[in-house]
């Protein structure tokens, strides 16, 4: 099954977004803050990266464009969930190569299906990587 | 405190002294002890209803919203290389939807600035100002090409020798419409934008008077607004020196270990929870620090911004940004949070905090003299009659008469006019009175937070409420002393008027300044 | 016994009175002050151990809370499975636990209900309400409406709005006209969140000014309250004589795009207030209103400098591209900064053919600083 990241520094959120995606099979590894994630992104390869913008020593976006610039992690899906809701911010989420927004307050099952989506996006899409290689 | 026992003891031993000047020194003294008790008193007060006020605010609220005015976040950097790095990282990682986050390299012989263009992927730009306020030449500024990154701008410019024409250039660069001001090397909360930008937002536009019937020409009632624009806002400040911090991250508080970093510790907790925060809730706060404060840059560049000759530009920017309030006949107010929101390195030799502690006292002798049209001047209302006069007497001149007051205390010994037991039924008086002062402030901070986790480094820090008066309170005195010497030196001209003033008159010492 | 413990005081008595006053005074002060520091110390370790004994109640319980909402809510297998809310039931003698009868438990309960609530909406949020209600817990919330201290009512108020329980006209009226402004802020809040016939009705009756940071709670609760009307805000514009509430509109009616209130936004350009004015431009700027474009131009004469270079950004978010000329010419020949870095911003944002020749003819004929400002402008890394 798919792995799944969440970097969270909400002690309430982080928990609760671990048992949902778990409930529906996934494995799911947690990180805190800034610091944790790009250390657990360095040693394992993860299926999909679920992340909060504003958290202690390095924010979100800074996850994003690490993940995007670095060849062998490119493919990794990202969800990016934060409380943000102006404008500047979520296009800069995007731009940055983030695959999908949530605003908090978020919809579990809104979650589930865009992880669903963006795990069968890439299963479709892997092959073309392989054939450009 | 000891002038009481001058003025009550004349009796005794007056005979060659004026009674005209023993009066003075009684009044001062009891007006000092008066001040301090009225201060725990509003400060208790102002605490409490900051702590009622805030309890159910959501302050998630401004995170999320578009409307959130934006804040350029303002940080000279001189050699610091060592930390830059995880510092400027943790700037970035402000709780608030809209801030940039200016880095002025202000002239570092170090690696300060390669250090920065490597890490966050810097180039130099071309970049477009105004400058609005003085300051040395901007060598280039630098923006990173990774968008993560593009809250951030680094400056270089030529040193220029204070941090008020660091500052100055950062506020040249800014575009949003609030500043904050801190140092690269302090340790901020990252709720400190939400916290500090609070109080801006809950400008008391109280009352609205409408004024006869619609205008004929736009329709509408006029009105009279009762506007308090609030100019600044600040916060308390605390010493980093022995907590523990990872990357510019605080992650557990501790009072320091060492004697004199630990004497500062309690000497801030009583000067903003006691000080600031008591003079808050009547509008009077007289400075707001240059470690942590946020202003509003219209006001503050109009008012001209730091002055880089300046020895306390912090509280000379407030004063003159107060004093342009005034003068356009504006309600404004300056307010306090007493929450700790930045840590910031005490000096931990005698050397650099005396030399820290003597440009204090140049700073406020500076101040008094070049706004000293302000004291006692009705027209700047609670800036001309409270704020002034309070540091001019009180700030200003009790270390010189108390340590007038130690020479006759000493001349008296010498010539056996003292009568021992009252002596040292008044000295007591003084030494209580101010270790009390000292608790209550230590009692007061517990209110808003528990900032030390063990039983032992709380009641440690109260301890040295005990030895104050006898070790670190000496020093200061000193060191602001020898600070008006440098100021004497340095400014004759301005000097002589003062001193026939303020000085001429009282000789005694009077009371323990910071008790 | 006692008599000789009297005697003794009323010689110590008999000694103080025969010294002078002034000592007299200062043996009282010492008193007080050792009285008070000891005091002081001992509310320090009080208020200590008190928060030591909440930190350990919070260790114990705070799990067992969150065990029981994921449990209950997040883990519920009845979720995601289209079943009506009224039929999915909680576990009964998870709820009954005597656990959940301690008042300072309730109160946890509520808060971390709110947290989570404040996390997910959906489904997820619609049981999270409903084992508020289960539980019995609005009624210890409106057991604090009852009480005098206006702190505690705001907590209150604050709960149920988060839940999303309406209140009745007849509590929360009254609180909205509280001399309290903390208090009068929330209740307003709950109003328009609650209220379900007419939530605006505020608008045409405050009179009392709303702060920046009420307008930013208010804003919220606009936007993300779900089944409100939204207004046509035109209407307050023209007619509200409370301008704090006038600008509010104009920033709800650029968020919600309505056009049809251009013609009453266009009637402030003729306020007195110049503030107001600038407010006014900027809203007409962001709902791109062409038909404004010329007036704007007319008047920029006449207009202080942050009108002016509110209506330069208006003309860039137009981009209509009728008045490009004007804003090269005040580009050119403007002596201010500011005006000419918004001219050249907005001319740069049209972002259209003649937009782009115009910028290349105005590199080559211009001076340095103006040449500076475009490539400012022009760079992508520059925000402002």
């Amino acid at each position: 099954m798919a792995s799944i990241l969440v970097i969270e520094d909400d002690d309430i959120m982080l928990k609760a977004v671990r048992n949902i995606l778990g409930k529906d099979g996934y494995t799911i590894l947690t990180a805190k803050d800034g610091k944790e994630a790009f250390d657990k992104l360095e040693n394992e390869t993860y299926d999909v990266v679920v992340t909060d913008l504003m958290m202690p020593y390095a924010n979100g976006l800074e996850v994003v464009s690490r993940l995007r610039s670095d060849e062998t992690k490119r493919h990794i899906g990202i969800i990016v969930i934060s409380s943000v809701g102006n404008e500047e911010t979520i296009t800069e989420a995007f731009r940055l190569g983030a695959d999908d927004y949530l605003k908090k307050p978020i919809m579990a099952g809104e979650l589930l299906i865009r992880i669903r989506k963006l795990l069968s996006n890439k299963n479709s899409s892997s092959q073309l990587v392989t054939r450009k290689k | 405190m000891r002038a009481i026992i001058e003025f009550f003891s004349k009796g005794v031993f007056w005979d060659n002294l004026g009674s005209y000047y023993q009066s003075a020194v009684f009044v001062y003294g009891t007006t000092l002890l008066v001040a301090y008790a009225s201060l725990a008193i509003m400060s208790l007060i102002s605490i409490r209803r900051y702590m009622k006020k805030n309890a159910s605010v959501d302050y998630n609220v401004i995170v999320e919203s578009p409307l959130a005015p934006g804040i350029s976040v303002i940080a000279p950097a001189y050699n610091e290389g060592v930390t830059i790095i995880s510092n400027v990282r943790s700037l970035l990682t402000f709780n608030y939807p809209k801030f940039e986050v200016i880095i002025i390299n202000d002239g570092s012989t170090d690696d300060t600035l390669e250090k920065l263009i490597n890490e966050f992927e810097l180039v130099h730009v071309d970049y477009a100002f105004k400058e609005k306020l003085n300051c040395e030449p901007i060598k280039r500024i630098f923006k990173s090409t990774n968008r993560a990154y593009d809250k951030l701008i680094v400056i270089d410019k030529i040193n220029g020798k204070s941090k008020a024409d660091a500052s100055n250039a950062g506020i040249n660069i800014s575009s949003y419409e609030y500043f904050l001001c801190t140092d690269v090397d302090c340790i901020l909360e990252k709720d400190t934008l939400i916290k500090l930008i609070k109080p801006f937002m809950d400008e008391e536009m109280s009352k609205i008077k409408e004024i006869g019937t619609p205008c004929t020409e736009c329709g509408y009632v006029h009105v009279k607004e009762d506007f308090r624009k609030v100019i600044a806002t600040g916060a308390t400040l605390r010493m980093v020196n022995s907590c523990d911090v990872d990357e510019g991250l605080m992650i557990r508080v501790r009072p320091p270990v060492k004697f004199l970093p630990r004497f500062q510790e309690m000497e801030y907790i009583r000067a903003f929870v006691l000080g600031k925060m008591g003079w808050d809730l009547i509008n009077a706060v007289p400075n707001v620090s240059g470690g942590l404060g946020m202003f509003d840059k219209e006001v503050a560049v109009k008012a001209g911004g730091y002055d880089s000759k300046s020895f306390g530009e912090d509280m000379d920017l407030i004063t003159r940004m107060c004093c342009l309030m005034k003068d356009n006949k504006r309600k404004y107010s300056v307010k306090y949070v007493p929450i700790t929101l930045c840590w910031t390195e005490g000096p931990t030799t005698l050397k650099v905090f005396g030399r820290q502690r003597s440009r204090w006292g140049r700073g406020i002798a500076q101040i008094m003299s070049i706004h000293r049209k302000v004291i006692f001047n009705p027209r700047y209302g609670r800036l001309g009659l409270i704020v002034f006069p309070y540091n001019f007497l009180f700030e200003l001149c009790a270390p010189v008469i108390e340590f007038t007051g130690i020479l006759f205390y000493i001349y008296l010994i010498l010539t056996g006019q003292i009568n021992w037991p009252f002596a040292i039924i008044l000295l007591t008086f003084v030494y209580t009175y101010s270790v009390m002062i000292t608790t209550l402030a230590l009692l007061w901070d517990q209110i808003t937070f528990k900032y030390y986790k063990t039983w032992g480094e709380t009641i440690g820090l109260c301890l040295m409420a005990f030895i104050e008066p006898f070790v670190y309170h000496p020093l200061i005195m000193f060191f602001a002393i020898k600070g008006y010497f440098n100021f004497v030196t340095g400014r004759k001209h301005v000097w002589g008027n003062m001193q026939r003033q303020g000085f001429g008159g009282q000789k005694r010492k009077s009371a323990v300044k910071a008790g | 016994m006692w008599k000789d413990l009297i005697d003794l005081l009323f010689q110590a008595y008999e000694q103080f009175s025969l010294l002078p006053l002034f000592i007299e005074i200062a043996l009282a002060f010492i008193f007080i002050a050792i009285l008070s520091t000891l005091v002081a110390y001992s509310a320090i370790l009080y208020k200590r151990y008190r928060a030591y004994i909440y930190d350990k109640r919070m260790a114990y319980i705070s799990p067992k809370i969150e065990d029981m909402i994921t449990d209950q809510v997040l883990l519920n297998p009845n979720l995601g499975m289209d079943i009506p809310l009224e039929n999915i039931e909680f576990d009964e003698q998870t709820l009954s636990d005597k656990m959940y009868r301690k008042p300072f438990v309730r109160q946890m309960l509520i808060d971390t209900l709110i947290s989570y609530r404040k996390n997910f909406r959906g489904e997820v949020g619609d049981l999270l309400r409903k084992l508020y209600i289960d539980m019995g817990l609005e009624k210890d919330s409106f057991g604090k409406m009852k009480t005098l201290r206006w702190e505690r009512k705001i907590k209150a108020v604050v709960e149920l709005t988060q839940m999303d329980i309406s209140i009745s006209d007849v509590t929360i009226l009254p609180l909205t006209n509280s001399s309290n402004p903390a208090l009068r802020a929330a209740a307003r809040n709950a109003y328009i969140q609650l209220s379900k016939n007419e939530p605006f009705k505020f608008f045409d009756i405050a009179t009392e000014p709303l702060l920046p940071w009420d307008q930013l709670e208010m804003f919220k609760i606009i936007t993300t309250t779900k089944d409100i009307a939204i207004p046509n805000f035109s209407r307050w514009v023209s007619y509200s004589t409370n301008k704090s509430i006038v600008s509010f509109c104009l920033k709800l009616i650029a968020h919600y795009d309505q056009q049809s209130a251009i013609p009453a936004v266009m009637d402030l350009l003729a306020n007195k207030d110049h503030y107001f004015r600038a407010d006014a431009i900027n809203c007409l700027g962001k709902l791109s209103a062409e038909v404004a474009e010329d007036k704007l131009v007319k008047i920029y004469n006449n207009q202080p400098l942050n009108c002016q270079i509110e209506i330069l950004q208006a003309l860039g978010r137009i981009a209509s591209g009728k008045h490009l000329e004007f804003l090269k010419s005040e580009f050119l020949y403007s002596s201010n900064f500011d005006i000419r870095m918004n001219a050249a911003r907005s001319i740069i944002k049209h972002n259209t053919q003649n937009s782009r020749l115009m910028v290349e003819e105005l590199m080559e004929v211009t001076d340095d600083e103006n040449q500076l400002i475009i490539k400012h402008c022009l760079n992508p890394l520059i925000k402002y």
